[in-house]
């Protein structure tokens, strides 16, 4: 019986969660709406830029970075087999196709999931524990259009923008190894990978961005948003807002990559 | 000045609408009762304080008035407008015409105290960024702290937070003041120029103000009338000269400061805390 209580206690959370969630995103969307540059007034310019800057040029040192490790982790991984079979100049396929399509958005979101999920989070939930969430309402302005949509609007600004350097840092990592086991020349590499690249796999990787960007936003929002029990709170949501953003950003990967699979290729 | 004493009980100069009216406001929290059938009146110009001791629902009620959260059920008209069941946006015109000052500040900490005084300026009007300025620095200076405009509010004290606060309430000169727990963690000292500020504020503007705390000496001396709560519900409501010659056990509890062991001896304490 209470097996079954914990169960029922439990979907019913989820579906809370999922949605509140619904809710948030659409409540965000249409604030984004009324805040859009071509249609609102309302746009939020300097707290946009700011938070362009934050969540994309700061990132950029520490994306590129891991990418471009990760990128020479598939062509030596890709490599050692490949070489067994004699198809070595397939890696550059394997790390061009990868990288793209998977790795390149996947990593960034992670990253910036790190970077500035949790950071969304803590801000938005010491606002709330310091009543500054009601202040605003308070005010009759609306949390979600002064704190979230800024943050969605240059997330979907810069996380593709952080993806396409993720990419190009993986690729061009990549790009190394084949140098050195092929001796194979950086121009020869780059017109090779070109031929292995199809628009498609950008563009689906670009898609997948900018949903992952929707899910960090908005997870890391509504759990600031839904802090309780002051300072801890605070630290429990962080977390929360990591850990729910990173499945959630996973499973969307698989969601899309399925539907890529089937209907697109 | 010497007013004749008024046979009813409430402010002489009150107009005789209420601005704010409480009907049979319930609240609950789960199984929970935090508000249990408020009913109440506040009248303009006049200042109402809801005193009560911690979890009385005193704090619960102004967030009520406030229209920061629903009830569970019962009615809060703000100037004959249903804000427990008005949609975002008409609560958010009631807004327009409150200012409310947050038990914490809740200054914003982003920014210096005259952006946060202008906030409020610079979405709902269209006034020019110079007079923006200048009221922004006409608010700070009523409240005291004219020259403090540029710095954050991590740098203040607060006492001078909570002025700031008050700043920010009156930059858009409300109707309706509510103040949470004006004077809580501020010495003697800084709580008095708190009290004083408010009944500054009450002369100049002849606004309406409600302030929610448990700190006796300063509602005696800011109240018009006075509301007492207990455990989700009013005990009395009144002048504060019937409130401070009310002969309600529990009010006279509260008045003299008596704790609550008292009641019972010694032998009923233990017997509270053997008990499983």
């Amino acid at each position: 019986m209470s097996l079954l209580a914990s169960v029922g206690r439990g979907t019913i959370q989820r579906a809370e969660y999922i949605g509140g969630l619904t809710i948030q995103f659409y409540r965000g969307a249409a604030a984004a709406w009324r805040a859009n540059p071509l249609t609102g007034s309302r746009l939020r310019w300097a707290s946009t830029i700011q938070h362009m800057a934050v969540v994309g040029v700061n990132a950029l040192p520490v994306v590129c970075l891991i990418a471009a490790c990760t990128g020479l982790i598939m062509a030596l991984q890709g490599g050692a087999e490949l070489r067994q079979l004699g198809a070595i100049q397939l890696v550059i396929n394997l790390v061009a196709v990868s990288m793209t399509r998977e790795l390149g958005p996947l990593i960034t979101a992670i990253v910036v999931v790190g970077r500035s999920g949790s950071a969304f989070s803590a801000e938005i939930g010491t606002m709330v524990v310091t009543e500054e969430v009601d202040a605003l309402r308070s005010m009759a302005l609306d949390p979600i259009e002064f704190l979230l949509v800024p943050k969605y609007i240059a997330m979907l600004l810069m996380l593709p923008c952080l993806t396409i350097a993720a990419n190009t840092a993986g690729i061009l990592a990549g790009g190394i190894y084949i140098y050195f086991t092929l001796d194979m020349g950086f121009a020869l590499y780059i017109r090779a990978m070109l031929e292995a690249l199809l628009l498609r796999d950008i563009v689906s990787g670009l898609i997948k961005s900018i949903a992952f960007g929707t899910i960090i936003v908005h997870v890391g929002c509504y759990e600031g948003f839904h802090v309780t029990g002051g300072p801890v709170g605070v630290g429990r949501s962080t977390t929360a807002a990591v850990v729910k953003s990173i499945f959630l950003i996973i499973l969307a990967d698989l969601l899309f990559t399925a539907f890529f699979y089937f209907f697109w290729r | 000045m010497s007013e004749p004493k008024l046979p009813s009980s409430r402010a002489h100069w009150a107009s005789d609408a209420p601005i704010i009216s409480v009907r049979d406001l319930v609240v609950r929290y789960g199984d929970k009762t935090v508000l249990d059938g408020i009913n109440l009146d506040i009248f303009t110009g006049e200042t109402m304080v809801i005193m009560g001791g911690s979890g009385s629902g005193k704090s619960t009620l102004l967030r009520r008035i406030m229209g920061i959260d629903r009830p569970t059920s019962g009615h809060v008209f703000i100037k004959n407008v249903d804000i427990s069941c008005a949609t975002e946006e008409e609560v958010n015109d009631i807004r327009r015409i409150m200012g409310i000052s947050f038990q914490s500040a809740a200054l914003f900490n982003s920014m210096t105290l005259a952006d946060n005084v202008a906030l409020p300026l610079r979405e709902h009007t269209n006034l020019a960024e110079s007079t923006i300025r200048l009221m922004t620095r006409m608010k700070l200076s009523q409240v005291g702290l004219g020259d403090a405009e540029n710095l954050y509010p991590a740098q203040l004290s607060g006492g001078m937070r909570k002025r700031a606060s008050v700043a920010r309430a009156i930059a858009m000169d409300p109707e309706i003041l509510l103040f949470d727990e004006p004077s809580a963690g501020l010495d003697p000292i800084i709580a008095a120029e708190i009290d004083s500020l408010i009944l500054q504020l009450k002369s100049a503007f002849k606004m309406t103000i409600v302030v929610v705390t448990h700190e006796l000496a300063s509602a005696f001396l800011i109240a018009d009338r006075m509301c007492m709560l207990r455990h989700g519900k009013i005990l009395a409501v009144g002048t504060t000269e019937e409130i401070r010659q009310s002969t309600h056990p529990r009010i006279r509890q509260f008045l003299d400061r008596v704790p609550d062991q008292a009641a019972g001896g010694q032998d009923d304490y233990l017997q509270t805390l053997t008990k499983i």
